[in-house]
């Protein structure tokens, strides 16, 4: 619940865009839905306690265990019983809730202050610096400890300045170091995972029943967990003791909507796997709340059963090329590496068309490496808008940069009337892997063949595979990676590869079991809330992930640290600006959509916002009888 | 060879079947590839560190690194003290996982077994009684409907009629609702009625094919003669021999229905049970609950055939134990 999605894992593939995703963390969200009566009125009466409130999902939780866990739909279900450090509100402000988290010298060293009074169950006490130093240090930044966390807390130095506060001096200072969530931290007791430190037992501490049914968290969740059903779900029980209350008591601004919080008696997460049966619990009033697939959502958009809310999403649409040595199989060379040529991709299919026609209007258009709701979008007047017939650049222009892209490369493939033709004369045909359980992505895929083949003149052939098998056989490389430090000279720059890993095994000449051309498989993360995230994607040609052997042609890694070294965020702006406005240009993946998910509610509820901050006040939320 | 003596045999039998198959199973798992240990290469190329080391100290964690023979004999151990491992997907127990969730695939699939084991007979021996005439269409045709019919297409059909339409039946399954309750049996009611659908078929065209063969049979003509009721004939004259060859056929038939339309009909019904966890165990590679599942189901298939061959000899006195 509380931005517990938010610290998902750094590639963030959305593997399928079928609209299944929950969209926590925050934004200046552009969602609309038939919910603008539903917002909470801070100004309002306090609710009355009341009901069960019950929330669906699609799959079941691995662990919740918070050190380890790394899945959204298992941080919502640790959310409903253990708050996180702090959130995000509508406004993208950060919202203190165990913790507040500054900085006064430009991002080096920022102060954790905890807040008083926040209790453990028995018999670990109250919540402190102490706690909080102890699990970064011997959990975080053990070697014996493989936490979800880990990878957040390297080089950065902790240190216990009183009961309640901590200074963290970061290896490099960065102005939005609350945004990327690397701070953000569950509360665990140290009396809970001493004795597994000590023994560095890492088995012991995954399997700790306390911490797999969250018994030590007192006073810092709405709802007590009571049962968790693998398979079947979770079920809670109001606190009487939420901290929030306190909060609320104390302050006059919008934490007064806490006063009583939580205000349902009991809260329930059900598993149901089949998606006609969990969109049918909605419709039947048997859940409060389901992710609805975008085929049913002008349905229930016009149903005044449900309340529709829109949530953007950070997760894009993409059509991935392969720029590796096993890309562009349609013959010698690979026209992938050409600019243009991506461009020219990107220009030949509408993208209203394919939002209409495949995500029935659900979806955003997607210009460059962040959504248009983002603080850091560099606003359309600075972008190519490719696939755009109004305002970009579409159709018979794709075929003008096709051709441009043809005079770059030394290899001899030619327009022949409408085809493009291998230097053998026969037209160019490529493979395109398209995710087999998605319904929407095959539609899309057929999009692709027809503007292809209208605008380009070459042809598809579509092909279904399971998202796995595409991931371990043609997207990622475990046998064939570089060894640490390979360099090469690309456009007069060198690249270096100090980390090769399958997800970027090294130089193009490294590459997947497999190969391929076109794969919608995944979509990735923009990270809208902290763009420095995307540093992995595209800091240079040996960034840690890079599956498709991107080089890119700007300087990106400069850019990235200009970022990082940033002092305030106009400059940071600045930065952004000029840094989305290329990848905008170089189209390293074509960047077709954003996905919104359609979450449909119960329409007594009051509370969900049609916005990316989602339920950043879940406990707030009630029932209008 | 007596009973008692019978039955000492076919026990030692079925343990001995179960120990090959439990060999079998770890021979196989030795020579498969650990996911854990690609996972432990993977992770520590992603960390900048040695794969190939990682690989070593993850083998030595699992003790991959001692002999076949040790590990085997430590597996053994493991497995018939019923010490199956962790449950890496669901965190806890391999035998704590499989206990939960044959406690929930139990309270569908026993009465759904015994209807089956009542209703799939009756309709076989009434068909049969009936024979070639419209009531035996009827019959064959309500049992091959449910036969033919898709477990899975079938029961989101009935879940959109009973449950989205007329509202008689929840949605959802709760885990909350106690077992021996109305609400228990009102959710239960359709992936009851879907699996015994889709499993009379079969059972009652064995007993109709079987219990032609009495209808004509001389003890039937003999039992008509002297004034016998046909319910009372049927009962005790077609029924009882039908019941023997349908024994013998009758637990293969269920357990393969079983694998299948288990995990559909959880899968539909939201059952958090036994198929789904063996689905979910596969997709997610967690080798210790796959082969919790693999064994439980070889034991279950093991103790089903030793069942089955009692209940022959049971029902069919004839028999001698000597030719076993």
């Amino acid at each position: 619940m509380l931005g517990a999605g938010g610290a998902a894992a750094l590639a963030g593939c959305s593997g399928d865009n079928d609209g299944n995703g929950n969209g926590n963390g925050n934004g200046n969200g552009n969602g609309n839905g038939n919910s603008n009566q539903s917002t909470i009125d801070p100004g309002g009466e306090i609710p009355e306690v009341s009901g069960t409130y019950t929330d669906v999902q699609g799959s079941s939780f691995e662990t919740l265990n918070p050190i380890y866990n790394d899945e959204q739909g298992a941080g919502e279900a640790i959310g409903y019983a253990l708050d996180l450090g702090y959130t995000f509100d509508t406004e993208n402000e950060l919202v203190p809730l165990l913790y507040d988290v500054t900085t006064d010298d430009g991002g080096a060293t920022w102060t954790i202050d905890i807040r008083e009074g926040l209790q453990f169950s028995d018999p670990y006490g109250e919540y402190t610096a102490d706690d909080f130093v102890f699990y970064v240090q011997e959990v975080h930044q053990s070697d014996a400890f493989a936490s979800a966390n880990s990878s957040e807390w390297t080089g950065v130095e902790v240190e216990q300045v009183d009961d309640y506060r901590v200074e963290a001096t970061l290896e490099n200072p960065s102005l939005l170091w609350p945004e990327t969530y690397a701070p953000l931290e569950y509360p665990i007791p140290r009396g809970l995972i001493e004795p597994y430190v000590e023994d560095e037992d890492e088995e012991g501490m995954r399997q700790d029943e306390e911490l797999l049914e969250l018994q030590f968290a007192g006073n810092m969740g709405a709802y007590t967990l009571d049962e968790w059903v693998r398979d079947g779900g979770t079920s809670y029980s109001r606190n009487d003791e939420y901290y929030l209350r306190d909060v609320a008591a104390e302050s006059d601004g919008y934490f007064r909507v806490f006063e009583d919080a939580p205000y349902f008696e009991a809260a329930e997460i059900d598993v149901i796997a089949e998606e006609s049966s969990r969109v049918a619990a909605l419709e039947t009033g048997d859940a409060d709340h389901v992710t609805l697939p975008s085929s049913r959502g002008k349905e229930f958009q016009q149903d005044d059963g449900t309340n529709v809310v829109l949530v953007d999403t950070p997760y894009n649409n993409i059509l991935s090329v392969n720029m590796r040595d096993n890309g562009w199989t349609a013959g010698p060379g690979n026209l992938f590496r050409v600019k243009e040529f991506r461009q020219a991709l990107a220009a030949a299919i509408d993208k209203k068309e394919l939002i209409e026609g495949v995500y029935r209007g659900f979806h955003n258009e997607h210009y460059t490496w962040q959504p248009q709701f983002s603080e850091w979008f560099p606003g359309t007047d600075d972008l190519t808008l490719w696939g755009n017939p109004d305002e970009g650049v579409y159709g018979e222009e794709a075929r003008e940069l096709a051709e441009e892209a043809l005079e770059q490369i030394d290899e001899d493939y030619a327009y022949d009337g409408d085809d493009l033709v291998t230097p053998d004369g026969n037209q160019v045909e490529l493979e395109l892997y398209h995710n087999s359980a998605s319904q929407t992505q095959e539609l899309a895929a057929g999009i692709y063949k027809d503007s292809f083949e209208e605008y380009l003149g070459f042809t598809l052939s579509i092909e279904p595979i399971d998202a796995t098998r595409f991931s371990e056989e043609y997207w990622g490389a475990a046998d064939d990676i570089a060894e640490a430090g390979t360099t090469v000279e690309y456009q007069d720059k060198e690249f270096v590869w100090n980390a090769p890993n399958p997800s970027n095994p090294g130089p193009r000449e490294y590459t997947s079991n497999e190969s391929w051309d076109f794969g919608t498989i995944f979509g990735l993360n923009t990270y809208p809330l902290n763009p420095l995230a995307n540093s992995a994607f595209f800091d240079g040609a040996g960034a840690f992930y890079n599956p498709v052997g991107y080089y890119p042609e700007f300087d990106a890694a400069g850019l990235f640290e200009q970022a990082q070294n940033a002092e305030d965020r106009e400059e940071l702006g600045e930065v952004f600006d000029e840094l989305f406005t290329n990848l905008n240009e170089e189209q390293p993946y074509i960047m077709m959509t954003f996905g919104v998910d359609i979450e449909g509610y119960n329409p007594d509820l009051v509370g969900p916002t049609p916005d990316f901050a989602n339920g950043w006040n879940s406990p707030a939320w009630y029932f209008d009888d | 060879m007596g009973f008692a003596q019978y039955v000492g045999a076919r026990v030692l039998w079925a343990v001995f079947v179960s120990l090959v198959i439990v060999t079998i199973t770890f021979l196989l798992l030795s020579f498969a590839p650990n996911p854990n240990i690609s996972q432990a290469a993977t992770q520590a190329a992603l960390e900048g560190g040695d794969p190939s080391e990682a690989v070593e100290r993850e083998r030595e964690l699992r003790g991959l690194d001692q002999p076949l023979h040790v590990r085997y004999m430590d597996f053994l151990e493991g497995v018939y003290t019923f010490d199956w491992g962790w449950s890496e997907r669901r965190s806890q127990p391999v035998t704590e996982a499989l206990r939960q969730s044959i406690y929930y695939t139990a309270q569908y699939s026993i009465p759904w077994t015994i209807l089956t084991l009542l209703i799939g007979p009756l309709i076989g021996i009434y068909s049969a009684a009936n024979m070639y005439s419209w009531k035996d269409h009827a019959a064959t045709g309500f049992a091959f409907f449910g036969w033919s019919i898709p477990n899975y297409f079938f029961g989101i059909i009935l879940l959109v009629v009973f449950g989205v339409w007329l509202e008689w039946v929840p949605i959802q399954y709760s885990t909350n609702v106690p077992v021996f309750s109305l609400e228990n049996a009102r959710q239960l009611l359709l992936p009851v009625f879907v699996l015994v659908t889709g499993s009379i078929g079969a059972v009652m065209r064995v007993s109709r094919n079987e219990s032609a063969e009495f209808q004509n049979a001389d003890f039937m003509k003999t039992a008509k003669a002297k004034g016998v009721s046909p319910l009372r004939a049927y009962a005790y004259h077609v029924m009882r021999p039908t019941m023997v060859p349908l024994s013998t056929t009758v637990v293969g038939q269920l357990l393969a229905i079983f694998l299948g339309s288990s995990l559909l009909i959880e899968l539909v019904f939201g059952i958090p049970g036994l198929g789904r966890l063996t689905y979910d165990a596969l997709i997610a590679q967690d080798t210790n609950l796959v082969l919790g599942a693999t064994l439980l189901f070889t034991f279950v298939a093991v103790i089903g055939n030793l069942l089955e061959d009692i209940v022959f000899t049971l029902l069919d006195p004839r028999i001698s134990y000597d030719d076993r």
